[in-house]
């Protein structure tokens, strides 16, 4: 069955299985990741979904889909190294697990079309006063996740790090400029999305090719060819390490570190990278855990994580302020022992059995089906789950070791109380 | 072994009771890459006062033990679970609630090797003076980084403000003070008397052929000694209905205010079956009055009170119930006179059979999205079976639902016992 069509305007992608209740779709919309834009298309992604011209309240729109069984309408941005996307998600139920025939397939892509071609507008504008309370709402959301010292200080070590470059551009915006923003230019950026976003559409469930003429029914978008550069490499021309140490009034100190590798999605070492990732600090079988963890309980939680679209790594930790240094030492010690061959083969081997389970489990969820399709399509890559597979399978020790020595400490970024000695 | 079937789901579940009293549930999923064991323990934080096993007395043992005990038994004489896991490719992790705790595995192959791992590593356990100590220090920087975290302290705040006695109103992992009198001896003892198989339950879902798992789980099972079952003594607990405390402002290093009204309900259920009935009935009436498309919730988003932080909740365990309103907000006095207003007025507020049956469809097509995730069925399903409630009875629960179901839930509310807990952000 094919899988791939290209519909007017966007590229449709079928996900068929049975094993789903629910059918899934995504709407994905790519746009360079930029300080003048992040603002707005995270105020879009609030107002597109609070009305529709039928449907011109939150509360009527939510009625609408409470009636429809529960079905889920919603949107959140990210980024993708040097794009942005804005996904708009709906899951339904599938009707054969309902009562009666609901139509709910047909009414949701009804749906998805209405949020874009019959939007609540008035005077080329989106309504005020939903315009007004989506920034209200989005202003508290940033605030609130300041509040959050895990996303505060993983934040504030993308800003560091990534000062003047891509790296260092929030995915959901700048607080100050939420309040500038009106229901007017708000509308106009958001006819500009339609014209130059490039786009695909993702249906996961019980479905087959009937669907795609019910799409060519209901969604159309205007024609481009847009293909945005996404998965890069992070570099800096930094020698020394910058280390930032904030103090507030908390219990528990949050270390972060940011990493230069000189690698990404679409590098040759990527597999080897991702296998180097999961031996150092990916799983809990891992280096980090097992040393600052189970050896020295410094910590309750200590992990890497391979940024492949920003072509970074970083590592985190909660630990004790007066543990600082050690912990520093510690980490820093892992890494040299395996950029010095340092490594068991048995360890390889685990680390590759937990990437190869990890990355079989995605195939039960709907949401990360998606994610994995997506980031190769938006990177031309063409590999199947198991070429993926195999390809981390032949990774060699010294494709490890050579990764390994590839890694090097750029930004620290410490969260911490009070009362730390920086000379303890 | 017997074989359920659920229509409304087309799902399967099929069950069998061990001679040494373990009850096995198993759910085969087709097409799934994934098989998930779920095996708890009828065990959880609020379990500190109780006659051990073998023993006459009531003893007090120190709070935080379930989960203290949860970090432990990952340990083995040759060895650390996590790691046997891994060695098959498995994932493994574990969680601690007020009633339960429970072991899980997740793999896409050696679904046989997985399950007969993690009966062994939690049917038997290994401690020693030393690796009781060094995880002190370990569960002190877990209980540390809740101790930074608003939401966590707005919530256990507003349970901590509505009882008197009730050991729920501990932090399930305790404090550092009380973790810190945890010896191997009392660790033992509460495992000896609440991992005996008559006190547990296994579900595995996923990629598995039911006959021949269940072949294998009776085989691992009968070549184990257990001491005869006793039924386990706990404390009763007296609890006063009146309520702890009517306020508490904790002042954080935070920019967002929060609130969070909480109501302590003194009316407890024992059958089983209308407990589960009450909990159903209560989310439609939260949804009736909050969800988004409640007149409520628009009205007081309008008015700056509330955003999408926004939520109602209603929680039911073996002997407490309660009600939490409230999230982020820039006016948290307002906030909550409009919810305690409301709570006092319930009565007269209008439920309409249109918006009751429209919030219903809404529930059972949430609940039919469950059945999704074998994680989701199973932490579910553990969540509810040692209530004697099965998961799978709830969508028709739904169904069944009236309105006068909902509205005699009204006379639960009274003024009397509700609390505020508040975040307030040190200037």
């Amino acid at each position: 069955m094919k899988t791939v069509y290209q519909m007017q305007g966007y590229t449709l992608h079928l996900i068929p299985t049975k094993k789903f209740k629910t059918i899934t779709i995504s709407l994905r919309m790519q746009s360079p990741l930029l300080k003048e834009t992040t603002t707005l298309r995270t105020l879009l992604t609030f107002v597109l979904i609070a009305a529709t011209k039928q449907y011109p309240s939150t509360k009527l729109l939510a009625s609408y889909l409470d009636e429809n069984y529960g079905a889920r309408l919603s949107t959140n941005v990210m980024t993708k190294g040097q794009s942005q996307i804005m996904n708009i998600y709906t899951s339904f139920v599938n009707d054969v697990y309902l009562p009666q025939k609901e139509q709910l397939l047909e009414k949701q892509i009804q749906l998805l079309s209405d949020l874009f071609f019959n939007p609540y507008i008035m005077n080329d504008a989106f309504d005020d006063t939903i315009v007004e309370l989506k920034k209200k709402e989005l202003k508290e959301r940033l605030q609130v996740a300041k509040d959050d010292k895990f996303s505060y200080s993983l934040d504030k070590l993308f800003e560091y790090m990534g000062k003047d470059q891509t790296l260092g551009i929030p995915s959901t915006g700048y607080e100050n400029e939420i309040e500038s923003v009106s229901a007017k230019t708000l509308y106009e950026y958001f006819l500009k999305c339609i014209q130059e976003d490039e786009k695909h559409i993702y249906i996961v469930g019980d479905i087959d090719e009937e669907i795609v003429k019910i799409f060519k029914k209901y969604l159309q978008f205007p024609e481009n060819s847009k293909d945005y550069p996404s998965a890069y490499t992070f570099t800096s021309d930094r020698n020394d390490v910058l280390e930032v140490i904030e103090k507030q009034d908390i219990t528990q100190s949050k270390l972060n570190l940011g990493y230069r590798i000189d690698c990404n999605f679409t590098s040759d070492n990527h597999y080897a990278f991702t296998v180097f990732n999961a031996i150092f600090g990916g799983f809990s079988q891992s280096r980090l855990f097992q040393v600052v963890r189970e050896e020295n309980s410094l910590c309750y939680y200590v992990s890497s994580s391979y940024d492949a679209f920003n072509g970074m790594m970083l590592v985190n930790a909660g630990i004790e302020a007066a543990d600082y240094h050690k912990t520093m030492d510690l980490i820093t010690q892992e890494l040299e022992k395996i950029q010095k061959g340092e490594l068991a083969q048995h360890d390889i081997e685990i680390a590759k059995m937990m990437l190869e389970n990890a990355l079989r489990k995605t195939n039960d969820e709907a949401g990360s089906m998606i994610t994995l399709t997506y980031n190769r399509d938006i990177t031309h890559k063409q590999e199947t789950n198991d070429e993926y597979i195999e390809k981390l399978l032949n990774v060699k020790k010294e494709d490890i070791i050579a990764v390994a020595k590839q890694v090097q400490l750029d930004t620290i970024f410490f969260l911490t109380g009070k009362d730390f000695d920086e000379n303890n | 072994m017997k074989t359920i079937n659920y229509q409304t789901l087309q799902e399967t579940l099929y069950f069998e009771e061990m001679d040494n009293g373990l009850h096995v549930y198993l759910l085969p999923k087709k097409g799934f890459s994934k098989t998930y064991g779920l095996f708890s323990t009828n065990f959880g934080s609020i379990d500190t006062s109780f006659v051990p096993i073998g023993e006459t007395e009531m003893i007090k043992v120190p709070d935080g033990i379930a989960h203290f005990l949860e970090h432990k038994m990952f340990e083995m004489e040759d060895g650390d679970a996590s790691n046997a896991f891994a060695k098959l490719g498995a994932s493994t992790n574990a969680f601690t609630s007020s009633s339960r705790t429970a072991y899980l595995f997740s793999t896409t192959s050696h679904e046989n090797e997985c399950i007969e791992l993690l009966l062994d590593f939690v049917q038997d356990i290994y401690l020693t003076k030393e690796n009781v100590e060094k995880e002190k220090g370990i569960i002190n920087q877990e209980i540390g980084m809740y101790d930074d975290d608003p939401d966590w302290r707005c919530y256990f705040g507003s349970i901590q403000n509505l009882y008197q006695q009730h050991p729920v109103k501990i932090d399930i992992a305790g404090t550092v003070q009380t973790i810190s009198e945890i010896d191997k001896e009392t660790l033992e003892k509460c495992y000896h008397t609440f991992y005996h198989p008559s006190n547990m339950m296994l579900f595995v879902v996923g990629n598995i052929d039911p006959q021949q798992t269940m072949d294998f789980i009776r085989q691992n099972q009968s070549q184990k000694d257990f001491k005869k079952e006793n039924s386990i003594k706990r404390m009763h607990v007296n609890e006063p209905t009146d309520i702890d405390k009517k306020e508490q402002t904790l002042n954080m290093d935070v920019v967002m205010p929060k609130i969070i009204v909480s109501m302590k309900m003194n009316d407890i259920l024992e059958d089983p079956k209308e407990k589960l009935k009450r909990e159903l009935a209560m989310n439609v009436l939260l949804d009736l009055l909050f969800a988004r498309s409640s007149a409520l919730y628009e009205k007081w988003t309008n008015d700056g009170l509330i955003n999408d932080s926004f939520s109602a909740n209603f929680t039911q365990e073996r002997d407490y119930a309660f009600l939490q309103i409230g999230g982020d907000t820039l006016e948290p006095q307002k906030l909550k006179e409009k919810i305690l207003d409301l709570i006092a007025s319930l009565k007269d507020y209008p439920l309409l059979e249109e918006d009751f049956e429209r919030v219903k469809k809404k529930n059972i097509g949430v609940l039919i999205g469950v059945f999704n995730s074998p994680e989701s069925i199973a932490n579910l399903f553990s969540r509810y079976y040692f209530e004697g409630i099965m998961v799978f009875d709830l969508i028709d629960s739904v169904a069944r639902l009236k309105l006068d179901d909902v509205l005699e839930l009204r006379n639960l509310f009274d003024i009397q016992y509700t609390s505020t807990c508040m975040i307030s952000p040190k200037s």
